[in-house]
């Protein structure tokens, strides 16, 4: 009984130091402090065309909820491509200051995807990524932060309930059922949704510091 | 004594949890809704209705996400929409200061576009098309 407030101490203290930042790693990033982050095109080099449009779709929610002002992505895409900037590689190759000039924004996110490969079993699919993030800075060009997320994805989980014989086999029919409807049409938001928290809200580690909105939050 | 530094550190647990998992903004499937939009780049008409019912949904309760009066802005912006464009530049500006330089650049391509389509719509019309336009002005009227 006595050790309940202990427990609960001791959680209380260990999810304080989850939200925490580490500071050590993010110095050059917390002295430019940027309050907007302009989120460009995806450079994709792996062999599934659908990563691109799954990362470019899932980046403003995170970076968002982190407390930064992030420019309309989609409105972003289509003024590049106006700019005559419609290849992503384009895009990447042009200096963030020229990039953030055009946006007035603070700071640059590159993204490009060096893997994203599906291996498709019997009962599960697995999918390989590795990622590489790049924020720089938008006056002076200089790399602010950088993760690279590497992880292997399981869709179906690996969550094998009870239920004897019976219960195992229709599992293993609802796995292959899941396996094919995935084969067909894989669904990689929650992919993207895990790399991407992973990459930026991992704390303490590599994870952005939190922007200017977060704190509004808290107050 | 101890039992309320029992209840502050439960109520506490909670707290620190609620911090870190709410959303502060209602995204209502933006992510969803902009990927479909890049795979079905026709169907134009659906991403319109998908950014419309995020706003709808947030503005009411003050939770609108960044971009998302400017993404809306823009869809209005190409689809010729410049007074609904400008509306909505105008809003994201006024709500989030980082996207000023931006929206001012795209307040004024929209009104550059209205003045376009203006002087596009103004030239053909001859003045007998006017006139018969105020001819029958009186006689729709009449048949009321």
């Amino acid at each position: 009984m006595k050790r309940i407030p202990l427990l609960l101490l001791l959680l209380t203290l260990l999810t304080l130091f989850g939200c925490a930042h580490d500071l050590s790693k993010q110095e050059k990033f917390l002295s430019a402090s940027p309050r907007s982050i302009l989120v460009i095109p995806v450079v994709n080099n792996s062999v599934d065309v659908t990563a691109a449009d799954y990362m470019l779709s899932t980046l403003a929610t995170p970076l968002a909820e982190r407390g930064y002002y992030v420019f309309p992505i989609n409105a972003v895409k289509r003024v590049l491509e106006d700019e005559g900037l419609a290849d992503s590689s384009l895009v990447h190759s042009a200096p963030a200051s020229k990039l953030a000039s055009l946006f007035g924004a603070d700071a640059v996110l590159y993204i490009v995807i060096e893997q994203w490969d599906a291996k498709y079993m019997l009962l599960t699919t697995t999918v390989t990524v590795a990622i590489d993030y790049q924020i720089r800075d938008g006056k002076t060009d200089e790399v602010l932060w950088e993760n690279k997320e590497r992880m292997v994805y399981q869709p179906n989980g690996g969550n094998n309930s009870g239920g004897g014989v019976a219960g195992l086999v229709a599992n293993i029919i609802i796995k292959v059922a899941e396996a094919a409807a995935t084969k067909a049409a894989p669904n990689y938001m929650p992919l993207a949704h895990q790399a991407n928290a992973k990459a930026l809200f991992k704390y303490p580690g590599p994870g952005i510091p939190l922007g200017p909105y977060a704190d509004e939050q808290k107050n | 004594m101890t039992s309320a530094i029992k209840y502050l550190c439960i109520l506490f647990f909670f707290f620190s949890l609620i911090g870190c998992v709410h959303t502060q903004y209602e995204w209502n499937n933006y992510d969803t809704k902009l990927y479909n939009h890049y795979k079905n780049p026709a169907e134009r008409e659906k991403f319109i209705q998908a950014l419309k019912e995020i706003l709808d949904y947030a503005e009411p309760i003050g939770k609108v996400p960044p971009g998302i009066y400017a993404e809306y802005g823009f869809v209005m912006y190409e689809q010729g929409n410049n007074q609904q464009a400008v509306l909505y530049f105008q809003k994201e500006a006024d709500k989030w200061p980082e996207s000023r330089a931006f929206m001012t650049k795209m307040i004024a391509n929209a009104n550059k576009q209205a003045k376009n389509q203006k002087e596009t719509v103004q030239l053909p019309v001859s003045p007998e098309i006017d006139a018969s336009k105020t001819v029958q002005k009186p006689s729709s009227e009449v048949s009321k």
